[in-house]
C-alpha cells in the first residue's frame, strides 16, 4: 500500500515533468506539426490526474482501514467514536502538513485536468502554455513531496511501533489532536485548500498570456469563473475558520490577526483585486496589466500564506513545526510569480496597453483603479506586518512583532475609505459620470441610506457610545486599544462613517436591483417580481456581483458594532447559588455547578447563570471547563447566548474560595457581520455558477486586435 | 486618458497611499508593536523598563492565583529545564485564555515596570508539547544503581512511563520510569506537579530533569517527550 502511493506519487511528478517538455516541443515544433507532440502533453496531464487520484486514494484508503504502516496514518488517525466519526477519518488527511500538501497538490491536479478538458478540443497556444505553467507549479510541489523527507506523505512507521498491525509502545499515544476532532475541522481546510488551489489557474493562464504574447481577453474568459469559484472557497473557509474561533475555540472573537488568519486573508484581498481587474477587462479591454500584476500576487500570497503557517517563522496560536528544508522551494515559489511576471510586463509592455481612457475621476474605470490600489496594498502590507518579527531590524518595525490593534488602525479607516467606493462604483458611468444622471441615480438611494443611517446612529448613541465611555472608564488593556486611536472623535468618525458607508453601499446597490427590475418589466410587459427572478438567473455575474456588494454593506455595520464597541469585564462574585450581577442590561444568576467525572478521570465542570435582560428571562448560559486528569491540562469552555441584536459571550474561570471569576463580553450587532458573510457568499456563489452556453468568444485565440 | 484626469488619479493615488504609510508610521507610538524578548532578557536588560515587549515563558507550576484581579503569576524559559534560570513576575487583568495552567507556554504582550514585573494586556497559550534529546540522559537503570550517591544531585534522565501508572497531579508519585518500554526493569517513582507534555502516553521515552530525594523518589522540575519520539 505504501509503496503504491509512493509510486503514484513519482509518477505524477514523472508525468508533470513529461506535460511541460512535450507543450513547450509541441510550441516549438509550429501548430500544425507539434500537434501532436501538444496533445500528448494534454494527455500527460490527464495521466498525471489519474496518478495522483490513486496516490491520494491510497492514502484515504489508509485512513479508513487504519493502516498503520504509514506514518502519516498514526500521526494523524481520528480516536473519535461520535457518529462524525468517519468524517474525521477522513479529515486526517489534511490534518498534518504531508497530507496536505498530497491534497493540495491533488486538487491543483484535478483544476488542470478540468482546464485540459476544456480546452482539448482547441489546443490552442494559450491554454497549452496555460497548462504548462500549471505543470509547473506542480511540479514544485512534487518535488516538495518527493524530495524532501519531512514533506513525504508515505514514510513507513518505526517498526518498533507496531506489533501486528496494531501500535504499541510509543506509536500508540499517537492521533490527531482531539481540539481539531470537531465539525470544523471537516469543512474549514478543504474549503480553504479548494481556493488555494484554484487560485493557481489565473496566474498559470496569466503567464500564458505573457509568453504567447496575446492581448485578447481570451485568458481571462477561460480563467474567470474558476477564478470567482475558488475565491469563493477562499472566502468561505475563512468565514468557517471565523465561526471555529468564536464559538468553539473561545477565543472571545472571531477574528484576532493571528498570523495564521493572516495567511488565508493575503490571496483574499489581491483576489478582490483580481476578479474586478477582470471584469473590466472582459466588458472594456482595460485593466490588463492590472490583471496579472493582481494574478501573480495572489498566487505568490497563497504560497506566502502557506509558508507563513508551515514555516514556523512567527508565533502564533496554531502549533507550528519548523521544517527548513522546504523553506527555499517555498522562497522561490513566492519570489519566481512576481519576478517572472515583473519581466514579462517589461518585455510585453506595449501588448498589454490597456483601453484604459478615462476622463475623470468620477468614472467607473476610477472606483475600479482605487480597489486594485487599495486590494493590492493592504494585501501586501498585512503580510509585510504578519512577518515583521522575522525580518532584519533595519527594516520598518523589524524584529518586532505588530499587535492587533496596529491592524485596525490602518484596517478601520481603510475599510470605511474602500465601502463607499464600492457603494459609489456601480452608479457610476464609465469614463466620466455626468452630475445630472449621477444624481438621478443617487437620488432615492439616498433617501434609503438616511433611513438605515438614522436607525444606526440611533443605535450607536444609544447603546454603542456608552460602551466606549465604559471600556475607558474601566482602563486596562481594552481602555488602551481605544485610546490607541487617539481622542475619540477620531473613534466616533470612523464607526460613525462605517455606518454611513454600509448603509450607502446597501441603498444604492439595492436601488440597482429595484430600478433594472422596473426597467425590464416594463419593456417586456412582466411584473416587477418576475423581472427581478429573471435579473438574478441571467446576468449572474452582475446579479450576484451586486448581492456580493450588499454583504459587504451588511457585513461592514456588523464590524463596526461587534469588533469596535464590546464590552468585555471580569466580574468576582460570591460562589453561591442565587448570586446574581449585571453587566449593562443584563443580570445573570448563578443557578449552581453542574459537576461530571468521566471514566478516564476528567472532570467536566459546567456553571449554569439564568440571564434576564429588564426582568424578562431570556436563557440559561453553562460555560465551564474540562480538567484532564492525567494530563494535568484545564481547558475552559466558553458558551455564547445570542439575542438579535447582540450576542453574550461568557466564560467561567473557575471558582476558589468561595468567590467565582466571570468573563463576559457581550459583542453587538454580530449577527450583522454573519448574516452580510452569507450573502457575499450566495452572490459570489451565483457569479460563479457556470453559463448555460459556452462563456468563451468563438474569435480564435492569439491574435492581436 | 486626459491628462488632467491622470494628474489628479495621481494625485489621489498618493493621498491614499501615504495616508496609509502615515498611519503605519505611527503603530509604533500608538502602542502597536513590541519587541520580541526573552524572559532572560527582560531580568537582565534594565533599559527594558517602560518598553513594550512580547515574551514566551513557560507557567512556573503553583504560581498562579486566578481569584486574585488581577491576576498574577510567574513564567521563566521554555528551555529553562532544570529551573535555574531568571523568573518574571506577570500581572494580568484580562480574561484568561482557554488552556491556561501550569507548565503551558504563554506568549505575553505587555510593559515592564520599574520593579521588573511584566503588567500584560494580551495572552495566548500554547499546549506544552516539548521534546528534549536523550542524548547525554542517564538511563533509569544506572539512576537506581547509582543508589545514594545519586540522592540531592540535580540530573537529566530518562525512562520509559510505566503503563497504567500516570496520575492526576497532587499525589506524590506522578508515574513510574520504567527501563523497559513494557514497564519491565527497574523502575522509579517520579514526583511531578506541572503539566505533563502533549502525546505523553504509556511506555512513551521521557526526559526528565530532577533530583533524587531520600525516599527515593524522582522529584522533577521538568518532564519533556524524548526527540527520537517527534
Amino acid at each position: 500500500m505504501l509503496f503504491v502511493g509512493q509510486v503514484f506519487l513519482g509518477l505524477w511528478l514523472l508525468t508533470t515533468v513529461v506535460a511541460i517538455g512535450a507543450l513547450l516541443w509541441g510550441r516549438s515544433l509550429g501548430a500544425k506539426q507539434g500537434e501532436s507532440v501538444t496533445n500528448f502533453g494534454y494527455l500527460a496531464t490527464f495521466a498525471g490526474t489519474a496518478a495522483i487520484t490513486i496516490s491520494s486514494l491510497v492514502m484515504i484508503t489508509a485512513f479508513f482501514i487504519k493502516d498503520f504502516s504509514f506514518l502519516y496514518v498514526v500521526e494523524n488517525h481520528s480516536t473519535d467514536v461520535s457518529s462524525l466519526a468517519w468524517l474525521y477519518t477522513l479529515s486526517g488527511i489534511w490534518a498534518g502538513r504531508e497530507g496536505s500538501l498530497l491534497f493540495w497538490a491533488w486538487l491543483i491536479a484535478l483544476f488542470a485536468a478540468w482546464v485540459a478538458y476544456q480546452r482539448m478540443d482547441k489546443t490552442d497556444d494559450l491554454s497549452n502554455m496555460g497548462l504548462m505553467v500549471t505543470n509547473l507549479v506542480m511540479v514544485c510541489f512534487g518535488v516538495a513531496m518527493v524530495f524532501s523527507d519531512p514533506n513525504n506523505p508515505f514514510k513507513s512507521t518505526p517498526a518498533e511501533w507496531l506489533s501486528n498491525g496494531q501500535l504499541v509502545g510509543q506509536g500508540a499515544s499517537l492521533g490527531m489532536n482531539p481540539l481539531l476532532q470537531h465539525w470544523a475541522m471537516i469543512l474549514h481546510p478543504p474549503t480553504l485548500f479548494i481556493g488555494y488551489a484554484g487560485l493557481t489557474i489565473p496566474f498559470a493562464f496569466a503567464m500564458a498570456a505573457i509568453i504567447v504574447n496575446d492581448r485578447s481577453k481570451t485568458w481571462v474568459e477561460i480563467v474567470d469563473r474558476i477564478t470567482v469559484f475558488a475565491w469563493l472557497f477562499l472566502g468561505a473557509g475563512i468565514g468557517l475558520g471565523a465561526v471555529w474561533a468564536y464559538v468553539v475555540l473561545g477565543w472571545g472573537g472571531y477574528w484576532a490577526w493571528d498570523p495564521v488568519e493572516n495567511a488565508s486573508l493575503l490571496p483574499w484581498l489581491t483576489g478582490v483585486g483580481l476578479i474586478h481587474s477582470f471584469t473590466v477587462y472582459r466588458r472594456r479591454d482595460g485593466f490588463k496589466r492590472w490583471s496579472i500584476v493582481q494574478a501573480a500576487s495572489t498566487f505568490s500570497l497563497v504560497i506566502l500564506g502557506t509558508f507563513i503557517t508551515r514555516s514556523g517563522i512567527v508565533q502564533s496560536v496554531h502549533a507550528f513545526q519548523e521544517d527548513p528544508v522546504s523553506k527555499y522551494l517555498f522562497g522561490f515559489m513566492i519570489i519566481a510569480p512576481i519576478v517572472a511576471v515583473a519581466i514579462g510586463l517589461y518585455l510585453r509592455w506595449k501588448t498589454f496597453e490597456g483601453n484604459d481612457e478615462f476622463e475623470s475621476l468620477t468614472s467607473k474605470e476610477a472606483a475600479y483603479y482605487f480597489n486594485n490600489v487599495i486590494m493590492l496594498v493592504s494585501g501586501w502590507l498585512v503580510a509585510y506586518m504578519t512577518v515583521t518579527s522575522a525580518l532584519p531590524t533595519w527594516m520598518p518595525f523589524g524584529g518586532q512583532s505588530i499587535s492587533a490593534v496596529s491592524y485596525d488602525l490602518i484596517g478601520r479607516p481603510l475599510g470605511v475609505l474602500y465601502v463607499f467606493i464600492i457603494a459609489v462604483c456601480p452608479i457610476l458611468a464609465w469614463r466620466k459620470t455626468e452630475p445630472a444622471t449621477f444624481w438621478a441615480r443617487v437620488k432615492w438611494p439616498l433617501v434609503g441610506t438616511a433611513v438605515i443611517f438614522a436607525l444606526l446612529v440611533w443605535d450607536w448613541v444609544v447603546n454603542l457610545r456608552p460602551i466606549y465611555l465604559f471600556m475607558i472608564e474601566q482602563g486596562g488593556e481594552g481602555a488602551r486599544k481605544l485610546q490607541a486611536f487617539g481622542p475619540e472623535i477620531v473613534y466616533d468618525i470612523i464607526s460613525i462613517g462605517g455606518f454611513l458607508a454600509g448603509a450607502l453601499l446597501i441603498s444604492t446597490t439595492t436601488w440597482l436591483f429595484i430600478d433594472g427590475s422596473r426597467k425590464r418589466a416594463k419593456a417586456k410587459g412582466e411584473n416587477a417580481l418576475s423581472s427581478f427572478g429573471s435579473i438574478l438567473v441571467n446576468a449572474r455575474t452582475q446579479s450576484g456581483g451586486y448581492l456580493s456588494h450588499i454583504g459587504m454593506g451588511i457585513i461592514i455595520i456588523g464590524l463596526v458594532g461587534s469588533s469596535m464597541y464590546v464590552r468585555d469585564v471580569i466580574i468576582e462574585v460570591p460562589d453561591k447559588q442565587g448570586e446574581s450581577f449585571t453587566v449593562d442590561d443584563y443580570t445573570f444568576t448563578y443557578q449552581g455547578l453542574n459537576e461530571q467525572k468521566l471514566t478516564n478521570g476528567d472532570i467536566v465542570a459546567r456553571a449554569s447563570f439564568a440571564v434576564a435582560r429588564d426582568g424578562r428571562a431570556l436563557g440559561t448560559v453553562t460555560p465551564g471547563l474540562t480538567q484532564f486528569a492525567r494530563q494535568g491540562q484545564t481547558r475552559l469552555d466558553a458558551e455564547v447566548l445570542s439575542e438579535p441584536l447582540r450576542d453574550i459571550f461568557m466564560v467561567w474561570q473557575g471558582s476558589e474560595q468561595g468567590m467565582m471569576s466571570v468573563n463576559v463580553k457581550i459583542n453587538p450587532l454580530i449577527w450583522f457581520a454573519w448574516g452580510g458573510f452569507g450573502l457575499l457568499m450566495l452572490g459570489t456563489a451565483l457569479a460563479a455558477w457556470p453559463k448555460k452556453r459556452p462563456a468563451l468568444a468563438a474569435a480564435p485565440a492569439g491574435k492581436n486586435r | 486618458m486626459n491628462k488632467r484626469a491622470r494628474n489628479r488619479l495621481i494625485g489621489v493615488t498618493a493621498i491614499v497611499v501615504l495616508g496609509i504609510a502615515a498611519i503605519f508610521a505611527s503603530i509604533g507610538s500608538r502602542g502597536g508593536t513590541a519587541y520580541y524578548k526573552s524572559v532572560e532578557d527582560i531580568a537582565k536588560d534594565k533599559s527594558l523598563v517602560g518598553e513594550r515587549v512580547k515574551v514566551g515563558g513557560a507557567v512556573v507550576p503553583g504560581s498562579w492565583d486566578r481569584k486574585s484581579n488581577p491576576m498574577t503569576f510567574e513564567i521563566r524559559d521554555e528551555k529553562d529545564t532544570y529551573g535555574t534560570g531568571p523568573i518574571i513576575r506577570v500581572v494580568y487583568s484580562e480574561g484568561v485564555p482557554t488552556t491556561f495552567g501550569d507548565g503551558v507556554t504563554a506568549i505575553l504582550t505587555g510593559e515592564i515596570k520599574p520593579d521588573g514585573t511584566l503588567l500584560a494586556g494580551e495572552m495566548i497559550t500554547k499546549c506544552p508539547s516539548k521534546y528534549e534529546t536523550a542524548k547525554g540522559a542517564m538511563p533509569v537503570g544506572d539512576l537506581v544503581e547509582g543508589g545514594e550517591s545519586m540522592v540531592g544531585k540535580t540530573i537529566k534522565m530518562t525512562g520509559h512511563v510505566k503503563p497504567g501508572s500516570i496520575v492526576p497531579p497532587g499525589e506524590p508519585v506522578r508515574f513510574y520510569a520504567a527501563e523497559d518500554e513494557g514497564g519491565g526493569g527497574v523502575q522509579v517513582g517520579v514526583g511531578y506537579e506541572g503539566a505533563l507534555p502533549e502525546g505523553m502516553a504509556d511506555g512513551s521515552q521521557v526526559v526528565i530533569q530532577g533530583a533524587l530525594e531520600q525516599d527515593g523518589i524522582f522529584v522533577a522540575t521538568n518532564v519533556s517527550m524524548a526527540e527520537s519520539q517527534k
